[in-house]
């Protein structure tokens, strides 16, 4: 009889165990996802609220009991925040625990923390060779995206300060960069916007409205971001106007007016967010 | 909707939460005015909002733009290019270049907590002086809401300052009104030199 009890006592301890472990992964998956959701809405300030619930329930989870998803989306919670070495040690155990691709994301968040560390000290040319890196090599996107990102504005800086032959150079070797990534991932909005930059920096404004045009239409990873690419839309829109023949010219404007009123802007120049 | 009673749900909220955070006189406003704007919502993660400030205030937008971006940007703002004028006449892209991070970060992208992080300079056109405090103003506001926010009991009195504001209708009163009650508030009868944040 008491044996009984004990069992019982026990099914319903793992059962009890098990719900609430469940309910902690469940809702850091949630959260997770509707951080990515408010991201892509560029409503980065939800979203980074959304990823920091999401690594606390992930991190309950992951101490009840241990598991490869938990720590996995411990991780993920922890790279979209900019904590890399936690994420790294997050994606290890997680391998450790069954997830295959835990290593090596482990290994790029440990390359990006690194990255990270080697700007905070201004060491630009070791933090721009690991950038490098994981820009040719990473499949993980949290860090490919920051690398890519990071990369684009490393490059551009330094090019400001080089002749114009090398700083030519400099500039189509990155555009050639960015073009290999969309090759990799064309519907990401955060590469057409860098490509978008830095045909800006080459005076291709036909190409840079076009990859501005498409970078609103993916979506961005912040606002600021995404404030950015408007303004860099409307500066190259206004500047081809004046370079074009009127037929383009026409078809331009037209072109322009259709996605303003898709976008809900006030008119072809003035985003809704901007103040007129 | 008594709009001397929200003044007084506010004042009584700059005297709370002036213990916590230490640079009042300008801090206390994006942060007093972001939570009012929260419960008029009824936004109640306020918290993890306050904090995500600190990724907000590293820009990871491409920040080097080409000369004629930035020339574009002076020249296309009536503001800007009345004070820039002389820099603009010579092509002085030196102090141009040098201007333009902070003023992009603040008038370009339109960053709501930056605008009232510097609102007396804006509301003053100085816009020079937006430039110069530009890098240890947020900095230093990073810092404070960090340290204000390790205590539990700031949340807990910004909470109640701003649902109190909320509940008396703050939500008829338009956003500069707002502004402009709390700006009033923090100032008090004493006018602090805006430009000038302390120990900054």
């Amino acid at each position: 009889m008491r044996n009984r009890r004990l069992q019982a006592l026990a099914l319903f301890l793992v059962i009890v165990t098990s719900v609430s472990c469940l309910t902690h992964l469940s809702r850091a998956k949630r959260y997770y996802a509707e951080g990515q959701d408010q991201a892509r809405a560029l409503q980065t300030g939800q979203a980074v609220a959304y990823w920091k619930k999401a690594l606390d329930e992930a991190g309950r989870a992951c101490r009840r009991k241990p598991s490869a998803q938990a720590f996995t989306v411990r991780g993920l919670a922890e790279a979209n925040i900019g904590l890399w070495r936690e994420a790294e040690r997050s994606f290890l155990q997680a391998f450790s625990l069954g997830f295959s691709d835990g290593e090596a994301w482990a290994s790029d968040s440990a390359l990006a923390g690194l990255a990270a560390s080697f700007e905070d000290l201004d060491l630009e040319a070791p933090a721009l060779r690991v950038y490098a890196q994981l820009v040719d090599k990473s499949d993980f996107k949290p860090a490919l995206m920051v690398a890519a990102e990071r990369r684009t504005n490393l490059v551009l800086a330094r090019s400001a300060e080089l002749g114009p032959d090398e700083k030519d150079r400099t500039l189509i070797a990155l555009a050639k960069t960015l073009d290999r990534l969309l090759d990799r991932d064309f519907a990401c909005g955060l590469y057409h916007y860098l490509h978008a930059q830095v045909d800006g920096h080459l005076s291709d404004l036909r190409r840079a409205y076009e990859e501005a045009v498409m970078a609103r239409e993916l979506g961005l990873p912040s606002a600021k971001i995404g404030r950015d690419n408007d303004n860099q839309l409307v500066y190259c829109y206004v500047r081809l106007q004046d370079s074009l023949p009127p037929a383009e010219r026409d078809a331009l404007r037209a072109a322009q007016a259709r996605w303003a009123a898709k976008w809900g802007w006030r008119n072809d120049r003035t985003p809704a967010w901007k103040k007129e | 909707m008594a709009r001397k009673d929200i003044e007084a749900a506010l004042a009584r909220g700059v005297e709370i939460l002036e213990a916590f955070l230490p640079l009042k006189s300008w801090l206390l406003f994006p942060v007093l005015y972001s939570a009012c704007v929260w419960a008029v919502r009824r936004v109640f993660d306020y918290r993890e909002r306050i904090l995500a400030w600190q990724v907000w205030l590293d820009p990871e937008f491409v920040r080097t733009k080409p000369d004629e971006f930035v020339l574009d940007f002076f020249g296309g703002n009536d503001a800007l290019r009345r004070e820039y004028a002389n820099e603009i006449t010579r092509g002085d892209l030196r102090v141009l270049r040098a201007s333009f991070p902070a003023l992009y970060s603040v008038i370009g992208l339109e960053d709501a907590f930056l605008k009232a992080l510097f609102k007396s300079e804006l509301d003053a056109a100085d816009y020079r002086a937006v430039v110069v405090e530009f890098a240890a103003r947020t900095a230093k506001a990073r810092d404070d809401i960090r340290s204000a926010a390790a205590d539990p009991e700031f949340w807990k009195a910004l909470y109640v300052v701003a649902a109190e504001a909320a509940s008396l209708g703050l939500h008829l009163l338009k956003d500069e009104e707002v502004q402009e009650m709390i700006v009033a508030l923090i100032k008090g009868p004493a006018v602090v030199g805006p430009s000038i944040p302390p120990e900054a």
